[in-house]
């Protein structure tokens, strides 16, 4: 709804693309030739099994980790022959919320906001404190400024490490598996602040899950991986029609064959 | 009736709201009187818009006035709703600092609070190593050799080498003393005598205070944030058992070996400044320094390696079952081990130094 969001939403395109990604750890290809687009203003969802690469995915996509091969482009830059510098410089354009949140214990949540307003924000001092509020009101924290994250639970922990991956207002967030080890309500929430965000900030998120109730919910488009390969791009309803029998797998929870067989 | 009101912005973002707020600052709100933000004719806003309205809200309710919306609708009410907590309610004030007597107090029972863990600690800790093996109840040999070489012969080529550097500053200073006198033979009876009394001993414990001492702090705390502590309860496991015991048997071990390499270290390096730069013969030098020192005097230095050790392993082991937190916890734990392993090798050593003195 904002100003910003709805001139997004009428520029049509990619915010983030990525052609024939390989990544590789010593000699194991963890990523073998990943290509896909990113539209603006959708929630993408990175699925796929434990271990199949998603998380090295996102890692290349927010330039933690350099790629051996590929291009990635965010937000038209190049990011796979960026300097330190210019990393950094596109890095302050996205926010990252990491799986275990990534709050730093020694600050209360209010601080852990306030950072990179403090550090890049360029911005009046008394109007720091007002953004921290606004972006814990924003995910449901308006009254936990003061604390420490060791006394928020799982699920608030997720909010404030949110709520700080979007205090610069970036066009882009990435997100690591928000729905894991939260209770279903908790997460039903977090759902709803993750469609919010889309929806009143005009941000595009990358989501990493394999909640199947959360990807039905929030996915404007998943994208699945299979030992590091993408099998299906596409919109949700497609990949449960899907003839690829590996994709329809994932969404009606099967297990694998051999752990089906009683006689091992 | 006690209510003003203003109309907000068609676009309420950063230059706006900043407009908004100085435009409400400069007109002045009376106490108790309500200020509505009509937002009928405001068709959108962002959140630096949405900061400065918070803004807004926190002076007008310092001023003891109310603060209300009004007209909002679509996308806007929405956003509005999210942030209602904040414009609503009063700002949380920052927690109030303790006073001082309020610290006084909670030092004090944090300090209380800490020597009934320590005496439960090492009540476990005497049972598990001194007293299981031999019930039957097991003991970890295994983990023991491990310990053995991690904090033994791991530990090896620094304690030799600070006790060699450090029997060579002892030699240089004294000799700078003892020539005046003519008495420069002497420098081998003093790093003889002060090797094996007292600087071997200490200078080892210093090292590896810093080097196992900090690891068994850091290794344990670790542990304990990331949940192993309580996975090894969970399985009727006894940290004191699986953890504790076989580093104190490994370090009460280690320790004094160490200490007595390092002695030869620092006799050795006070004999390379003897015999290349005092240029005496080697004969002499050794008979001399092999004159110096009594049984005794050597079974202080090992006896206070044992001791050494003892403290060495319960304050780190202590100090990381302690830990709070995360890795701010894990490091300041890991500090408070290695500052109080020497603090207690210095203290010790000078109470052997007065036990020693004055009745032996």
């Amino acid at each position: 709804m904002a100003k910003k969001s709805k001139e997004k939403k009428n520029a049509n395109g990619s915010v983030i693309r990525v052609r024939n990604l390989v990544a590789k750890y010593g000699d194991v290809t963890v990523l073998d030739n990943v290509t896909f687009d990113v539209p603006r203003n959708e929630i993408y969802v990175i699925l796929g099994a434990s271990g199949c690469g998603k998380t090295t995915l996102l890692k290349h996509l927010t330039g933690l980790i350099p790629a051996t091969n590929g291009a990635i482009e965010i937000s038209g830059q190049n990011i796979t022959g960026m300097d330190e510098e210019q990393l950094a410089g596109m890095q302050r354009n996205i926010g990252i919320a990491f799986q275990n949140s990534g709050l730093f214990n020694s600050m209360t949540v209010g601080d852990n906001v306030a950072l990179p307003l403090r550090e890049y924000g360029n911005m009046e001092p008394q109007l720091v404190n007002a953004v921290v509020r606004l972006k814990l009101s924003l995910v449901g924290l308006a009254n936990a400024e003061y604390k420490l994250p060791a006394e928020l639970s799982g699920g608030m922990r997720k909010r404030a490490g949110l709520a700080r991956a979007i205090a610069l207002d970036p066009p882009i967030v990435f997100f690591d598996e928000p729905s894991a080890g939260l209770d279903p309500i908790m997460a039903s929430g977090l759902d709803e602040l993750i469609l919010n965000l889309k929806h009143l900030l005009g941000i595009t998120l990358i989501i990493v899950t394999h909640e199947l109730d959360s990807i039905r919910k929030i996915a404007d488009r998943i994208l699945m991986l299979d030992q590091g390969r993408v099998i299906f791009t596409g919109t949700v309803r497609e990949a449960e029609q899907s003839d690829q029998d590996r994709v329809r797998q994932f969404f009606e929870r099967r297990p694998d064959e051999h752990i089906t067989q009683r006689n091992i | 009736m006690n209510e003003k009101r203003i109309q907000c912005p068609k676009h309420l973002d950063q230059e706006s709201g900043r407009g908004l707020v100085e435009q409400v600052r400069a007109e002045g709100v009376a106490p108790r009187q309500t200020l509505v933000l009509d937002f009928s004719e405001t068709e959108d806003m962002d959140t630096r818009g949405g900061a400065w309205l918070i803004e807004l809200a926190n002076y007008v309710k310092a001023q003891n006035a109310k603060f209300d919306l009004a007209g909002q609708q679509g996308d806007v009410a929405e956003f509005l709703g999210l942030l209602r907590p904040s414009l609503v309610s009063m700002a949380e004030a920052p927690p109030q600092r303790a006073g001082v007597f309020e610290q006084a107090g909670e030092a004090a029972l944090n300090t209380i609070s800490e020597f009934k863990e320590f005496y439960h600690f090492l009540v476990d800790t005497i049972y598990w190593t001194a007293l299981a093996p031999f019930e039957g109840r097991g003991f970890r040999w295994g983990s023991f050799i491990d310990e053995l070489n991690e904090m033994g012969v791991r530990a090896l080529k620094i304690t030799l080498l600070m006790n060699f550097l450090l029997g060579m500053i002892v030699a240089m200073l004294s000799a700078a003393q003892l020539e005046l006198f003519g008495a420069s033979i002497y420098v081998a009876d003093l790093v003889m005598v002060a090797f094996a009394r007292e600087l071997a001993a200490v200078m080892t414990a210093v090292v590896v205070s810093a080097r196992t001492g900090a690891a068994i702090a850091a290794e344990l705390a670790t542990m304990k944030v990331q949940e192993e502590l309580d996975a090894l309860r969970g399985m009727g496991l006894h940290a004191a058992q699986f953890l504790v015991a076989p580093k104190v048997l490994a370090l009460v071990i280690a320790l004094p070996l160490l200490t007595g390499l390092g002695m030869l270290a620092g006799i050795g390096g006070g004999a390379v400044w003897g015999l290349v730069v005092l240029e005496f013969r080697p004969d002499i030098w050794f008979n001399q320094t092999l004159n110096a020192a009594m049984f005794s005097d050597i079974f202080q230095g090992f006896f206070k390696a044992f001791v050494f050790a003892i403290v060495i392993v319960l304050i780190g082991c202590h100090n990381g079952l302690r830990v709070t937190g995360g890795a701010r916890g894990v490091g300041l734990m890991t500090t408070r081990a290695v500052v109080m392993d020497i603090f207690f090798i210095v203290l010790i050593d000078m109470i052997f130094a007065a036990f020693f003195y004055y009745i032996l």
